[in-house]
């Protein structure tokens, strides 16, 4: 029937190499489909023509590269050799193989395929060690003579190839097949086809570039990464360096710092980041990723660039604007990838088009400068462009310039407010979805009819404070989640006792509950500008955990024995307690009554439905204990002001920030001594529980330190205040206080505020830690200037604090109980710590941007030409040499300001102080930036000096819009503005706040609002109203459902 | 890579096969002394041994042994080595004892089980190497045992698969074509009378385009049929040759 033989093939699959065996079935009746044939080929369908001057067999890397050239309607008798045929289909994929298949389908072409591997005698088995590129031209050329004998040497057959060997060896084997170059074939056979000489031409050429360019980077664009074994032998021996990769936003695709894991490694004396310079060199770790870096001879060191610039401009020179050069090296692999979700933007319409059309491949902007552009298949492309889209990445192959990823969601528009919200969000990494049913379930129950009542049991197990002592809260206004109290109280041996109270959380959010589950992953709660997300359900946080007037709460109580006189600590205890607070204070209303105010007295509810006497009786009482208090801590805060506690000007505004609820009814307009009163009575607890648990658990409590700044940070400190004459000593935290409190120019006293922003800059950040993982010198906390420190003040919205509250019950219940297991281990605190610390980063990031987005959202509507309020002032804080930095107190932005502006211009000064741009040259000095035109006229801009700016809005598609400073004034906008202006600055902000929030309310949100809030106030007027009898009930659903109906009618 | 054409546009597959053709069929007869009966052959690279025991008494349970006929036991197994990677296959897996069960009703149907009332035959089937086509393989191989074996039969039972390739009915498939996952049914046929003794469809498959795979599995089982035929006449022939001497 059929003559049959076997071959074997060798074949990997998947990357295994798996051995298959397939059969090769060889015949004779294959058909030649040439009209010249007389051997009896079965000749049905299309025929290749006898009138041509010969067939032209081309070689399988002709088809590959050349079909276009083939695919002329002038070039005649084709035969396409079926090993042919399958190399294009296996190497050039579907598309050219379908472009082939018509070619040889479509009837006006003179072209046919022929079978030569199932015909017997055309088919030559591969020999052993014979390459596939070898094998494929033999095949090929062997099919061809087969050919021509086929045809009784009729018609010359020429097989064109672009082996060299091939044309050499077979060249002259054969006559009558002449194996022959493409390009000699068509300058010989085709000359006057002048289309498709040119044609050769590009294509030769598009490859040549192609091939010079992959022989370059030896086909790759980066280097590959080392294997991880001999990373982490490098990094032993010294000769890597590990470290975690930092991008600097403004120079992102040249500019990266690899910051050294630890505080400074001992072996090398290296102090300073390593600078990573070029994308090559970053080989292609992403910002955030652990790297292993190998550092460059120190020749090829260079210097950051200190120009200032955007990111757009990405072309100018920077040799010469770098600063001293600093160790530079190369990242050789990836210890860690740290890869998270992006939030990117689609390319617009018009540059979509630029990348070509059909292209499933897309190269999306990520919302972070940091993060290279990632490149995305999707079909999508055209839909999701107005959006901002979630996108993670896949991969990045050393062969690919750009990393590979693909879509995971749809955020919201590009410019909506909640869509901007949910983008800070997830570039923050934060998830804030609604507490789940199952988390609720473990929560107590509390309603305004019906509350949440202490358990008797647990009534006997504590120590009842409520009817033995004073005990307030004082908060910002309108806070609802109120963590502490205070109290203080003589006792019968005249000696004081000092009361902390902090609201028991551990209690009602038992360890590994679902809800502490939630509370650890969310780790804090998060402020944003306009609104907040609770680390706890709302019913602990404002409720039941929250330490109201006139109700009884569970908590935890640090109290202090206090000498009479001196104030010195004699004994302390830590309690569980249960406590009824008498007042809930608002911070004006505490420092009125300190103050002897009693015009304050009005703003007590507590107060008011008594008499004349008790009244005063208990306003007495009350005042006596808040003076007590203020007392107290005066002399506390006196102690450590000596050992050398900072006042920071960063800090003190961030803490104040924590402490709120929402951001604009909260922040104070000045700093009253009472909030100094309350923050060192915390400071003060939270020094002694950290003493307490640290001594407990040697190896696994929670604490809090602040490393020392690095001395080399302080430079730009030491300088500008050296611009304004002050001398600042930064060896140590008290002299670098006492300097600080020097510094202050009596004209103007934002110097003094921008200098203690600078030092806190200049500092790290205080961070959580386990002691078990570091020696007990480095527990200090160098900003409080105590030896231990740890949070535990706030467990409402903080997680280190429920922590604590833990390790403090565990450590005063060490003796009557088996703790041990209760505790964490310092492994697990130690990544627990981690984690913490990284969200407390995201937080503040998240409020920062968040607070970015609504000044920009505020400047955004403005026409900065005629708005008033586009303009303010604004003082110079740092100089670069193309521009300077610049603070605006007004609305606390502080942003560059470009002297010399993308045409080179620089800015120049009229008569009335206006400034224009005008050709020039720029000199930076130390401490100041003189700008010289080349009509001679010269403008100097020292440090410290007051301009007036104008607020411009970048506004960027796939970016943050940023606010743009401009100098429009060399002179003070109002020459008091200043006082003003600090006044007003917070109240403003907030307004600022206010302001975006309720217009971009009711832009988009009027209609679902309006429903959303007649559902809830009917909601809330079922909750009010629900009575004890049943039959009550029943009816207020009835009516319930009825307004329901109505409210569906009305919108 | 783009994926393999399972047909080409000149009409040829993977192998070089045009739709109708079967793989190279060999098979030799009475390979063992031991049992009664023995077969073995080879489809292409499916590879296949069967062995027949019997008609004899029961053994084990005798409440099993049917009064009227004969009890017709299979058992199928893969060697170890019949595929690409070496893997282990227990006895009883799904996929055995289900093919195990589908040769049972084969062969129940093929062999005169009724003159054999009380009694048990036993065949058992190797797959040595597995290259598609392993039922059909089976029920061939088991077939030359079961005459080799000389127990009576009404017919030849022969057995080929057939596929379908868009609208171009393939027979005999290879393991490369059954893998490419288009519809596939194997057929086990009585060659002179035309009866199915069995017939397996996988996958969903149109009404209209059955008859065309049915046509193209039953051309390769009477092709088959022509090649057993002429084996057992050669293995009878030699036989005879032998008894003669």
């Amino acid at each position: 029937m059929l003559r049959t033989e076997k071959v074997l093939q060798l074949r990997s699959q998947q990357g295994r190499s798996v051995r298959v065996v397939r059969e090769h079935y060889l015949r004779l009746d294959v058909p030649c489909r040439s009209a010249l044939c007389r051997a009896g080929c079965p000749g049905d369908g299309k025929l290749l023509s006898d009138d041509v001057t010969h067939y032209v067999v081309p070689d399988w890397k002709v088809v590959q590269d050349y079909l276009e050239i083939l695919e002329f309607p002038e070039l005649k008798g084709i035969i396409f050799m079926q090993t042919a045929c399958q190399a294009v289909q296996h190497q050039k994929g579907r598309r050219q193989y379908n472009k082939l298949r018509n070619l040889v389908k479509d009837a006006r072409h003179d072209c046919i395929v022929f079978a030569n591997e199932f015909h017997q005698h055309s088919y030559r088995p591969r020999e052993k060690g014979e390459s596939m590129e070898k094998w494929q031209t033999r095949s090929i050329y062997n099919a061809a003579v087969w050919y021509y004998n086929h045809c009784l040497g009729q018609m010359p057959v020429v097989m064109v190839t672009e082996d060299e060997d091939a044309i050499r060896q077979y060249g002259n084997e054969t006559e009558g097949v002449f194996v022959i170059s493409f390009k000699n074939y068509l300058d010989n056979f085709w000359p006057d086809l002048e289309a498709a000489h040119e044609l050769f031409d590009s294509i030769v050429q598009a490859r040549h570039e192609r091939e010079t360019e992959s022989q370059e980077n030896n086909g790759k664009e980066y280097p590959e990464h080392l294997p991880m074994e001999i990373l982490e032998a490098g990094i032993k021996s010294g000769r890597y360096i590990q470290g975690t990769l930092n991008v600097n936003k403004h120079r992102a695709q040249l500019e990266a710092f690899v910051r050294l894991q630890g505080f400074g490694s001992k072996e090398t004396d290296l102090q300073s980041d390593i600078l990573i310079y070029g994308a090559r060199a970053r080989n292609r770790a992403i910002h955030g990723d652990v790297v292993a870096v190998e550092l460059l001879p120190s020749q090829e060191w260079r210097g950051r660039i200190v120009a200032l610039c955007e990111n757009e401009t990405e072309d100018k020179a920077p040799a010469d604007t770098t600063g001293d050069p600093m160790p530079t090296g190369k990242v050789v692999g990836i210890i860690q990838k740290n890869w998270r979700d992006y939030v990117v933007t689609f390319p617009s319409k018009e540059e979509s088009q630029s990348q070509g059309r059909n292209a499933q491949k897309i190269l999306v902007t990520p919302w972070d400068y940091r993060i290279p552009k990632i490149r995305i298949s999707t079909q999508q492309a055209e839909a999701l462009q107005e959006y901002r889209v979630v996108v993670r990445i896949d991969s990045w192959e050393s062969n690919s310039v750009y990393p590979n990823g693909h879509f995971v969601r749809v955020l919201g528009r590009i410019g909506d407010l909640e869509g901007e919200i949910a983008a800070i969000l997830v570039e923050n990494s934060i998830s804030v979805a609604p507490f789940s049913e199952i988390q609720m379930s473990e929560m107590p129950t509390s309603s305004s009819k019906n509350p949440w009542k202490v358990n008797p049991e647990e009534e006997k197990k504590r120590l009842d404070l409520r009817d033995t002592h004073l005990i307030f809260s004082i908060d910002p206004k309108g806070c609802e989640d109120v963590d502490d109290a205070l109290s203080v109280r003589t006792l019968p041996n005249g000696n004081l006792e000092l009361g902390v109270h902090i609201a028991d959380v551990t209690y009602f959010v038992a360890a590994n509950s679902y809800t502490d589950v939630e509370a650890r992953a969310r780790a804090t709660t998060y402020y944003l500008a306009d609104r907040r997300y609770d680390m706890l359900p709302a019913v602990l946080s404002a409720d039941v955990c929250s330490l109201l007037s006139g109700v009884d709460r569970y908590a935890v109580s640090v109290l202090w024995e206090l000498e009479r006189e001196s104030y010195e600590i004699l004994r302390v205890c830590y309690n569980k307690t249960i406590i009824r607070s008498a007042y809930k204070l608002v911070y004006e209303v505490a420092q009125g009554l300190l103050d002897g105010d009693t015009s304050v007295v009005d703003d007590i509810p507590e107060l008011k439905d008594l008499d004349e006497r008790t009244r005063k009786k208990k306003l007495d009482e009350l005042v006596w204990a808040i003076s007590k208090l203020t007392d107290i801590a005066r002399r506390v805060r006196a102690k450590r002001d000596s050992c050398g506690a900072l006042e920071l000007e960063g800090v003190e505004i961030r803490v104040q920030l924590d402490d709120k609820k929402n951001i604009h009814d909260l922040i104070p307009k000045q700093p009253l001594e009472v909030h100094e009163t309350v923050a060192e009575c915390m400071i003060l607890a939270n020094h002694w529980v950290a003493k307490k648990i640290s001594e407990n658990f040697p190896h696994q409590a929670l604490l809090r330190q602040h490393p020392p700044p690095r001395q080399e940070f302080f430079t730009e400190l030491r300088e500008c205040a050296s611009a304004k004459g002050f001398p600042i000593d930064t060896r140590s935290n008290k002299t670098l206080s006492e300097s600080l409190d020097k510094a202050d120019d009596p004209l103007d006293p934002l110097v003094n505020k921008l200098l203690r922003c600078m030092a806190t800059h200049a500092m790290s950040n205080a961070l959580y830690f386990s002691t078990g993982s570091c020696s007990e010198e480095e527990f200090h906390h160098y900003g409080l200037a105590l030896d231990k420190y740890t949070h535990f003040t706030s467990p409402i919205r903080r997680y280190a604090d429920i922590v604590v509250h833990r390790l403090l019950m565990a450590a005063t219940l060490k003796e009557t109980k088996d703790v041990k297991d209760k505790v964490l281990s310092n492994k697990d605190l130690e990544e627990l710590c981690r984690h913490i610390n990284n969200r407390n980063r995201a937080a503040q990031h998240a409020q920062k941007q968040s607070t970015e987005l609504f000044q920009c959202m505020y400047f955004k509507d403005k026409t900065p030409e005629t708005d008033e309020r586009c303009i303010a002032d604004g003082v110079i804080y740092s100089i670069r040499t193309n521009g300077v930095l610049v603070f605006v107190p007004r609305y606390g932005i502080k942003g560059a300001a470009y002297m010399k502006n993308k045409e080179g211009l620089v800015i120049s000064c009229q008569g009335d102080r206006s400034c224009e741009w005008k050709p020039g040259s720029l000199q930076r000095f130390q401490n100041k930036i003189t700008s010289t035109t080349t009509t001679g006229d010269s403008v100097t801009l020292s440090l410290f000096d007051h301009i007036t700016v104008k607020i411009l809005v970048q506004t960027s598609r796939c970016h943050a819009d940023t606010v743009k400073l401009e100098i429009i004034r060399n002179a003070p906008y109002q020459t008091s503005v200043t006082e003003v202006s600090q006044k007003n600055f917070n109240v403003v902000k907030s307004d600022l706040v206010k302001e975006v929030s309720q217009s971009a309310e009711t832009a988009q949100h009027t209609q679902e609002k309006a429903r959303v809030e007649v559902i809830e106030e009917e909601y809330r007027q079922y909750c009010q109203t629900k009575g004890p009898s049943l039959y009550q009930l029943l009816e207020e659903i009835r009516d319930l459902a009825l307004l329901d109906v109505s409210a569906d009618i009305r919108t | 890579m783009a994926a393999l054409e399972l047909l080409s546009a000149e009409g040829f597959r993977p192998d070089g096969r045009r739709p109708a053709e079967l793989r190279k069929l060999r098979a030799r007869m009475g390979v063992f002394a031991q049992p009664d009966g023995s077969a073995y052959i080879e489809q292409g690279n499916t590879k296949a041994l069967a062995v027949v025991y019997g008609p004899h008494e029961m053994r084990g349970p005798r409440s099993k042994a049917l009064p009227d006929r004969a009890l017709v036991n299979c058992q199928y197994s893969m060697a170890t080595f019949s595929t690409g990677e070496r893997k282990r296959r227990p006895h009883g897996d799904r996929k055995s004892s289900e093919m195990s069960l589908h040769l049972k009703q084969t062969f129940e149907a093929a062999i005169l089980t009724e003159l054999f009332p009380r009694s048990q035959i036993d065949i058992y089937v190797q797959i040595l190497q597995a290259d598609g086509g392993n039922y059909c393989a089976c029920v061939n191989a088991a077939t030359l045992a079961v005459i080799d074996a000389g127990i009576p039969l009404r017919d030849y039972v022969c057995a080929s698969s057939a596929g379908l390739v868009e609208d171009a009915a393939l027979a005999d498939l290879s393991y490369l074509e059954e893998a490419a996952g288009g519809p596939q049914a194997a057929l086990a046929l009585l060659p002179t009378s035309g009866q199915m003794a069995l017939l397996q469809l996988d996958s969903r498959l149109h009404e209209d385009r059955l008859g065309a795979v049915l046509e193209a599995a039953g051309g390769a089982c009477r092709a088959v049929h022509a090649v057993l035929d002429r084996v057992v006449r050669e293995h009878v022939r030699e036989l005879t040759a032998l008894l003669g001497d």
